[in-house]
């Protein structure tokens, strides 16, 4: 799961990008409105971090625009505005989620996962595919019942595959979803997380769809 | 010491007064001479009348022609007081009323002008002297003295009149005088009232309209008159902008310092995740108080005065934008609000505020119910009673009777529905009320009541 996190606070932002991580999250920093702006305008993120007191531009206006454009990306507003007609003002800018701070860095976890789980359509927080179980709330796999550990590039991609289970995964658009903006990517990477997944999980259950990328698939 | 009362009307009564009467008393003494002089010439003119008859009988040689001499009346009635007598440096002679004696001359003067003598024979040198005396029978004596020169010396003519001639007419215009200066006394205090309660009545007004401001019936006093209080009514106005924009800069400040507060409180929140140290429970525990204390007092400074601009604000659409907030924010609850409110109602209240308010409640209402919010509102005297109940358990009776008396709210904070507290100090703040009790559906009902009109 890849988040953009739009915080001017250097402090704060590399505070929760720390707690994010060890929560297997890529996260992509923008210290202003105008580079989040774009980064979520032109990016692939699952989920999208915003603070609305932001230099250049206004957190709500970023927002707007996102949505005016088309993009669907959940969006938590995290703001240290409480009152209520800010959240309604931010909920009608198409804000699906609001946190107000400080808040629990637990919350915000749970919340992203929750808005990410939603957003791939899934009403039920445990998604299964076969022997293979993904606690969306907390973030735990299973299989066969029993706790799977996994490293967070290897969670990144076993995530996303699970989150749209049975749907075919570009190998770009995984590869978008599971490193940071400025990461150094290596193309031959995906191949070697997948390899090491399917050591773990076993062969059937991730599918390689030649020429376009990948799928969990329970064999339905 | 204090000279001038402290009220405006005492002090423009006092100075009136005083001039008034200052003025009155100038009049009255000018009056009284002009009139004294007026008829103190009419005594003159007698006297120096007869001066000059009597003058007719001095020779130019210092002889006396006692047949020239003549007697007008009542200068030949002994006892009247009237009198005259030339004194010349060779005789004297006396009017018959002296009946042979002498005049009593007034003292403190010189009685011994005679021997010089004049070319200019026979004429009264200038016009007579006015002396004062009393004559042998004590009575006020008014004398008229003039010296004609004569080859042997000066002779002296004397003439004398009764005062009392002078003063009866005088005493009988005194008494109309000092009667209609009392009278135009009187008509002057009572002008003096009545302009007074003419010319104080704007500044009446300008404390009615100032109440006004206080209470948030006005924002601006409006005057056109009077002229003189006109620069007072803008400076009122300049005043009251002044006060308004530094009330919004000092909400901005307490606004600003508790937003910039939470980000760093927010990393520390973080930070202290990161650590399982046996002090981190305590910490989080400052932290959470301070996040606490923080919103309190950001709530209370943000709480506008309550009906000082406060508009009319419809509930229906504010709380169809709440609900869909929380349906975002509990979005995995489900819950169904069900809103019976008439598209009419409106409360007076400032409209951050009643979100404020409802917000609060609602968010309560959405974490403790299972399927259902509901919301109603209907007018009870003069006041618009929301009711936000939800399906949820509820409370036991003791605690819904526990929280609906006023606690401090470090109290509340620590315990159930401190947002529930923050709405019922708003609610008070407006003038209206919150109370919590059993609802018909099972979970927790509260009823927040607002002033349909402003406090």
């Amino acid at each position: 799961m890849r988040v953009l996190l739009v915080e001017d606070d250097e402090a704060l932002a590399e505070a929760i990008a720390r707690a994010l991580r060890a929560e297997a999250f890529a996260v992509d920093i923008a210290a202003n409105g105008e580079d989040g702006g774009h980064f979520g305008a032109t990016e692939a993120y699952d989920v999208a971090v915003l603070d609305l007191g932001l230099p250049k531009r206004d957190g709500l206006s970023v927002l707007a625009d996102w949505r005016a454009a088309g993009r669907t990306l959940p969006v938590l507003i995290l703001t240290a505005r409480d009152g209520w007609s800010d959240k309604v003002l931010g909920f009608k800018a198409g804000a699906d989620d609001y946190l107000v701070k400080p808040f629990r860095v637990e919350e915000l976890v749970m919340r992203l996962r929750a808005l990410v789980r939603r957003a791939a359509g899934h009403a039920a927080s445990v998604i299964r595919c076969g022997p293979l179980a993904f606690d969306s709330a907390t973030g735990q796999f299973e299989l066969d019942g029993l706790p799977l550990k996994l490293t967070a590039f290897e969670w990144r991609v076993l995530s996303a595959l699970m989150l749209r289970k049975n749907a075919v995964i570009e190998r770009l658009d995984l590869l978008e979803r599971v490193y940071e903006g400025d990461a150094d990517v290596d193309s031959n990477s995906l191949e070697v997380i997948i390899g090491r997944l399917r050591r773990k999980i076993g062969t059937t259950l991730i599918e390689t769809v030649r020429g376009l990328g990948y799928r969990v698939t329970d064999g339905g | 010491m204090r000279l001038l009362p402290r009220s405006l009307s005492g002090r423009l009564l006092v100075t009136a007064a005083v001039t008034i009467a200052v003025a009155l008393l100038l009049a009255a003494f000018a009056i009284g001479h002009v009139l004294e002089r007026f008829v103190m010439a009419g005594l003159d003119d007698r006297l120096d009348a007869q001066i000059a008859i009597v003058a007719r009988a001095v020779e130019a040689d210092g002889r006396l022609d006692a047949a020239k001499a003549i007697d007008l009346p009542p200068f030949d009635q002994p006892g009247s007081g009237w009198a005259w007598e030339v004194i010349g440096p060779a005789g004297t002679l006396r009017s018959a009323s002296l009946r042979g004696g002498d005049l009593p001359l007034p003292r403190g003067r010189d009685w011994s002008p005679f021997g010089r003598g004049d070319e200019r024979h026979g004429r009264i040198r200038q016009r007579p002297h006015p002396l004062e005396g009393v004559d042998t029978e004590g009575r006020a004596i008014h004398y008229r003295i003039a010296t004609l020169p004569t080859l042997r010396g000066d002779a002296i003519v004397l003439a004398a009149g009764p005062r009392a001639i002078v003063d009866r007419p005088l005493r009988a215009a005194m008494l109309p005088l000092l009667l209609s200066v009392i009278l135009l006394a009187g008509f002057l205090a009572l002008a003096l009232i009545v302009q007074l309660r003419i010319g104080l009545r704007p500044l009446v007004a300008l404390r009615q309209r100032v109440i006004d401001v206080r209470a948030g019936r006005i924002r601006h006093i409006r005057a056109d008159e009077p002229t003189e209080l006109l620069p007072l009514v803008e400076e009122l106005n300049a005043l009251i902008d002044a006060n308004e924009q530094a009330l919004e800069r000092a909400r901005g400040h307490v606004a600003n310092l508790a937003h910039g507060l939470k980000t760093p409180l927010a990393t520390l929140k973080l930070d202290l995740a990161r650590f399982d140290a046996a002090g981190e429970g305590r910490l989080r525990a400052q932290v959470e108080r301070m996040e606490g204390q923080i919103r309190h007092h950001l709530s209370r400074a943000r709480a506008a005065e309550a009906g000082i601009m406060a508009g009319r604000q419809l509930l229906a659409p504010r709380l169809h934008d709440l609900a869909a907030a929380l349906s975002r924010i509990h979005a995995d609850r489900a819950i169904v609000p069900l809103i019976a409110v008439d598209a009419t109602i409106g409360v007076q209240c400032d409209a951050q505020d009643l979100d404020e308010m409802l917000g609060n409640i609602l968010d309560n209402a959405w974490q403790h119910a299972k399927r259902t919010v509901r919301v109603k509102a209907r007018a009870v005297d003069r006041m618009i009673r929301i009711e936000i109940d939800d399906d949820g358990p509820g409370l036991p009776p003791d605690r819904i009777s526990d929280l609906n008396v006023a606690r401090r709210l470090d109290e509340r904070a620590t315990g159930y529905g401190f947002g529930i507290a923050i709405a019922r100090e708003l609610a008070e703040l407006h003038g209206g009320t919150l109370t919590l009790r059993q609802g018909d559906l099972g979970g927790l009902a509260v009823d927040l009541n607002i002033p349909d009109r402003g406090p």
